[in-house]
């Protein structure tokens, strides 16, 4: 692996040849219209001001409609048979031993399967699991061989009813004597993942050129002996050298430390969790060999690639495959459904299922049992700090992540982990690593926070002790040591726009909590006797987004101004689908009437890609690129927190190019009308007057026009009325040049360009609309972001800060939280209220890692199948100070601002400010997560 | 066929519903879903933990009741009036839906739900506590208090729960006779 990788960079889509694939987001003609929800969305959703009543999916969900994938069968899927089967899978609990078979004795006659299928039918059948560097090299576990991971699935039970098998499913659980083992044999995980490094030492001040950084020079890549990560030798030869040199140097430096500095040493663990979205996975598979047509209905955050990769999987074996018709509802998986093993499952089932659709759905137990994880961290961090100033010199970690038994994205999730761990805080010298381990544990993946909650809570606690050695305030040494705009980041890139952490600290000295907390800590103690009282601060800045992020979005209205819009977005649970379209209605003035969202389809856009955004050299993407059709990605999964401010550029991109094409001139001319020029000539009016809002058009004093006049006029002069566009970032915005008709060349933030024209365009205009019915205008030129951007690892950061207030019961160790209140910077917030929803679920997704939420990893883990809420505790409303909390959302700068990702930030800060608080109770430290009564009690023992 | 069997019969949603055959240890949950395809009430824990399978059973004297149909099996609610979150908004004889449940409205007006997946049993849980408060109102002093004890035993993954109890205290709060003092 070399340099140029990024987050979720590792599998490239590997599409069969000849095979026909078909997304899409459930038709209209299902029961319930999913993406465009009823009532039809018009006037009775949004407010006056343009502002949603509700959110656009809000009615089916509120209502019981088939919503999400789960909800769907055969028969609500049109075309599809009225019956269908049933299927579950066998799973090994133990992986010590060799799997010897299975013994179904215990179901009888009656509960007999219709259809088994092992290891070795797959075999027989040609079937391999595709990126077997991702996906593991076997679906179930081979006869003879060792489980790789606890949980592996060993059989796949396929029955033709759903009595049998909800009554063949309940008798198996919990049974031991179904998977039959052999001798005891040594473990038989896969190899370690990988491990990388990023050192950087500054050239003496921030705004000095680096002496050495990953963006400058390059990211580290280490290798494995046995348990233990092998770096490259240091020495003056090529870059990775250099870095491990300057590695080096960094430690000396911790090493020659003197009694004027700080230096603490610290380790953390953070737990495995279970995401615990509610919907488990599941999906609907209906494959027909006669016409060779693989039907797939599956929850899946990442549709494109389950599409792909089915494909692959299903050409390469003795199915005849033409075709793979996937369909898509809604889902939530806080990145647990994003290129995850499950919908390959549902292939398996649905190729044996006889010619009927094949129904596979975890149940809570097996969702514990094999859906993705957050990963354990182990955290080996020093940080350097001055005595006189509390200025920090050198901070270093060094990360070790267990990933189970399939790679998935444990070796991006280990190195976004090492990335993040800086939080907000300037280093002038830093030196993190991570290495990604296998095991015999559950699959850890994709999950919300994506390493950085495990890193950034601990360098978060880490900071709040070194305040108290050091007796400096810990909001104050966090403001000597605040990241400011224009800083270099560990990776040594500069992050994107005004970095505001300083101005949030300030906000949160001030607050009652912080500033008072001495005095209520006295007076909540003496009125509560055995209880104990603290406050906790917690600051972190989360990336977002992926480095390489795609998007296609389209609109266009007609001659009577209704409006209509097309996005690749399809909905997580956040409201994307709202969002985006509130985002046209604040540039156009004017939400569209119609939307339609998770388009495959886009004839006007015939692009190439060759999906290698991470890896392709500069030298092929710079030959690559003379073809104008060719673009690094087509889309991104919905993930990485990327719908606002990514799949949201695309929409603003294309809102913004109607405007200066179609709807300005259109306006212009209205205004011009009449003798001398109309209206307009006596004024100096300019683009930049132009406002758009509430369906009028105004400028600089002219008479105000309707949304409806102003597209009849563009429709008339045949100027473009549709733009379509695509859009590519690697943190940094692509942009190309095009030759636009009437306007010669431009340049515009999008790697491709369709136009459609209005009505009253000339016959030639109407000729050039060739391509799906649009004017696919080939660049003249583009500007991708260079390639080495990807060393720069993140350059888009949202910060978040949480005070926590907690009591602890020193009898029980119980903590209660108080209450809290947060501090979030996002930019221009879309609709507020989901920017509130958001803060809000997050942080209780913060509570429960922080104090309840814990997995064991291996033989008494999620992978015995005994597992589910029981058990292992979510945090319920009694626990989120649900009445009491408060958040405050920065104002923008200027109206202008963008708006940030904020899914994963909103959860971590809460993390480290409760382990804080609970310091400031009880004046002990937890350096593992989660801190429950247990833990507490003993630390009081 | 070999599984052991036996009719049942009830009025799902004002409407009855049988007798058709269901295996006798069938929970609820799989019969709304598998044979009335009244997929809304959804599948969580499948252990009665998390209640987002919930459905109102209407009592004899009008009470409604909220029944987890993950663990409670399909012929407990023989004879009886259960009400899924498919049959709390209105609809028209065409089945276009022409008004929410107070409860539903009150959800979507506070951005209440993200994903969706629980809301059906948070809906189903609301309005038994406002069918309850109907008959005994609660104080001022206590009614947030009411609220999250009424709906602590519903999980939810995406919102914190902020929203939906907001909701559910201000639709109590606009609704004449369910607090007192």
């Amino acid at each position: 692996m070399g340099a140029g990788i990024s987050r979720r960079g590792f599998l490239r889509g590997g599409a069969a040849a000849g095979v026909a694939l078909n997304v899409s987001f459930l038709p209209p003609a299902a029961h319930s219209r999913l993406i465009e929800t009823p009532p039809r969305p018009g006037p009775d959703w949004l407010t006056p001001a343009g502002k949603p009543r509700y959110r656009l999916d809000a009615i089916a969900k509120v209502t019981g409609a088939k919503t999400f994938a789960r909800d769907y069968r055969a028969a609500d899927l049109p075309g599809w048979p009225q019956e269908q089967s049933h299927a579950f899978l066998i799973h090994a609990t133990k992986a010590d031993r060799s799997f010897q078979g299975i013994d179904l004795a215990v179901l009888g006659e009656a509960l007999k399967p219709d259809r088994v299928v092992l290891h070795e039918d797959l075999v027989a059948d040609g079937i391999r699991t595709p990126h077997p560097d991702f996906f593991g090299d076997v679906f179930l576990v081979p006869k003879g061989e060792t489980p790789r991971l606890l949980g592996q699935p060993v059989a796949l039970l396929i029955y033709r009813d759903f009595a049998r098998y909800d009554a063949a499913k309940r008798r198996i659980r919990f049974d031991d004597s179904v998977v039959r083992y052999g001798a005891q044999t040594p473990y038989n995980q896969p190899p370690h993942y990988g491990a990388s490094r990023y050192v950087r030492v500054d050239g003496g001040s921030p705004e000095a050129e680096d002496r050495y950084s990953p963006f400058k020079d390059t990211a580290i890549f280490g290798k494995f002996s046995g348990d233990k990560v092998v770096w490259p030798d240091a020495g003056e030869g090529d870059a990775m050298a250099r870095g491990m040199a300057a590695a080096a140097e960094i430690e000396r430096g911790i090493a020659a430390a003197g009694s004027d500095a700080l230096v603490l040493k610290r380790s953390y663990f953070s737990q495995s969790i279970d995401a615990s979205a509610m919907e488990a996975d599941n999906g609907n598979v209906w494959y027909d060999a006669t016409i060779g047509v693989l039907r797939i209905m599956a929850a899946s955050q990442s549709p494109y690639e389950v599409a792909e990769v089915s494909a692959e999987l299903v050409s390469k074996s003795k199915f005849p495959l033409k075709e793979v018709d996937l369909k898509v509802g809604y889902t939530v998986g806080y990145g647990t459904k994003d290129h995850y093993i499950f919908p390959f499952f549902c292939v398996l089932a649905g190729l044996y299922g006889d010619g009927r659709p094949v129904r596979l759905a975890n149940d809570r137990f097996e969702q514990f049992q094999t859906g993705l994880k957050r990963h354990a961290f182990w955290m080996d961090n020093t940080l350097v700090v001055d005595r006189d100033t509390g200025k920090f010199r050198i901070m270093t970690g060094h990360f070790r992540t267990d990933g189970g038994g399939r790679a998935n994205y444990s070796f991006s999730v280990s190195f976004v982990g090492a990335t993040a761990a800086q939080s907000i805080y300037y280093l002038p010298q830093s030196d993190f690593s991570a290495a990604a381990f296998a095991s015999r544990a559950v699959e850890a993946g994709s999950t919300r926070g994506y390493g950085t909650l495990q890193s950034m809570s601990a360098t978060e606690m880490m900071v709040d002790e070194a305040a108290e050695l050091l007796g400096i305030d810990p909001i104050e040494l966090r403001l000597r040591n605040v990241f400011r705009s224009g800083m270099k980041n560990t990776q040594g890139a500069i992050p994107a726009g005004a970095l505001r952490n300083e101005e949030i600290l300030r906000k949160a000295r001030a607050h009652p909590l912080w500033s008072q907390r001495a005095q209520t800590k006295a007076a909540f103690e003496t009125a509560n006797p055995g209880k104990k009282y603290g406050v906790g601060y917690g600051h972190v800045q989360k990336d977002y987004g992926t480095g390489a992020e795609a998007a296609l979005a389209s609109l266009e209205f007609d001659p009577q101004g209704r409006i209509g819009f097309r996005h690749v977005a399809h909905e997580m649970g956040p409201g994307v689908t709202t969002s985006q379209a509130i985002m046209v209605g604040e540039i156009l003035g004017r939400v569209p009437d119609e939307t339609e969202y998770g388009v495959v389809r886009w004839p006007q856009m015939p692009l190439e890609t060759t999906d290698e955004p991470y890896t392709l050299s500069q030298e092929e993407e710079d030959r690559r690129k003379l073809n104008p059709r060719w673009t690094p990605r087509i889309t991104s999964p919905m993930s990485a927190t990327n719908s606002v401010y990514y799949l949201g550029h695309a929409t603003r991109e294309a809102a913004r190019i109607l405007v200066d094409l179609a709807l300005w001139p259109a306006a212009r001319s209205l205004w011009s009308r009449g003798v001398g020029g109309g209206a307009l000539a006596p004024y100096d009016v300019r683009r930049q007057d132009l406002r758009l809002a509430g369906g009028m058009i105004n400028a600089g004093g002219m008479p105000p026009l309707a949304f409806e006049a102003v597209a009849a006029e563009a429709h008339r002069l045949g100027l473009p009325s549709g733009v379509t566009v695509h859009t590519f970032n690697r943190w940094q915005w692509t942009e190309a040049e095009f030759d636009v008709p009437d306007r010669g060349r431009l340049r515009l933030s999008v790697d491709a360009l369709a136009l459609r024209y209005g009505e009253g365009a000339s016959e030639e205009r109407k000729r050039s609309m060739t391509t799906g019915g649009w004017h696919f205008l080939e660049r003249a030129a583009v500007f991708y972001p260079p390639a080495q951007r990807n060393n720069a690892g993140v350059t888009y950061y949202a910060p978040m800060a949480t005070l926590a207030e907690v009591s602890v019961d020193i009898g029980s160790g119980t903590v209660t939280l108080l209450s809290h209140h947060s501090i979030l910077e996002c930019g221009r917030q879309v609709v507020p209220e989901l920017v509130s929803g958001q803060i809000q679920g997050g942080i209780a997704m913060g509570i429960g890692h922080a104090l309840k939420e814990y997995l064991p990893l291996y033989e008494d883990g999620p992978g015995d199948g005994t597992w589910n809420w029981n058990r292992y505790e979510l945090p319920r409303a009694k626990d989120v100070a649900l009445w009491s909390q408060t958040a405050e959302v920065l104002p923008p700068l200027s109206e202008s601002d963008p708006p940030k990702g904020i899914a994963e930030v909103v959860m971590i800060a809460v993390v480290p400010a409760i382990a804080n608080a609970v310091t400031h109770a009880i004046g002990k430290r937890f350096y593992d997560l989660p801190i429950t009564p247990e833990k507490i009690r003993e630390a009081l023992s | 066929m070999t599984i052991e069997t036996k009719p049942l019969a009830l009025t799902v949603n004002g409407r009855p519903v049988g007798p058709v055959d269901v295996p006798e240890g069938l929970m609820m949950q799989d019969f709304l879903h598998e044979y009335l395809n009244l997929t809304g009430s959804r599948m969580g824990c499948g252990q009665g933990i998390c209640h987002a399978c919930t459905v109102i059973v209407e009592n004899e004297d009008g009470a409604l009741r909220e029944m987890r149909t993950c663990i409670t099996g399909a012929h407990w609610f023989a004879g009886k009036k259960i009400v899924t979150i498919e049959g709390h908004a209105d609809h028209d004889a065409k089945g276009e839906l022409v008004g929410l449940s107070p409860v539903q409205q009150a959800f979507i007006e506070h951005f209440a739900f993200q994903c969706g997946y629980c809301t059906p049993g948070f809906v189903t849980g609301a309005t038994v506590l406002l069918d309850q408060l109907k008959r005994k109102p609660v104080a001022r002093a206590e009614l947030e208090q009411v609220v999250t004890d009424a709906l602590d035993k519903h999980i939810c993954r995406c919102t914190g729960y902020v929203r939906y109890h907001i909701a559910v205290r201000d639709l109590i709060l606009a609704t004449p006779g369910l607090v007192s003092g």
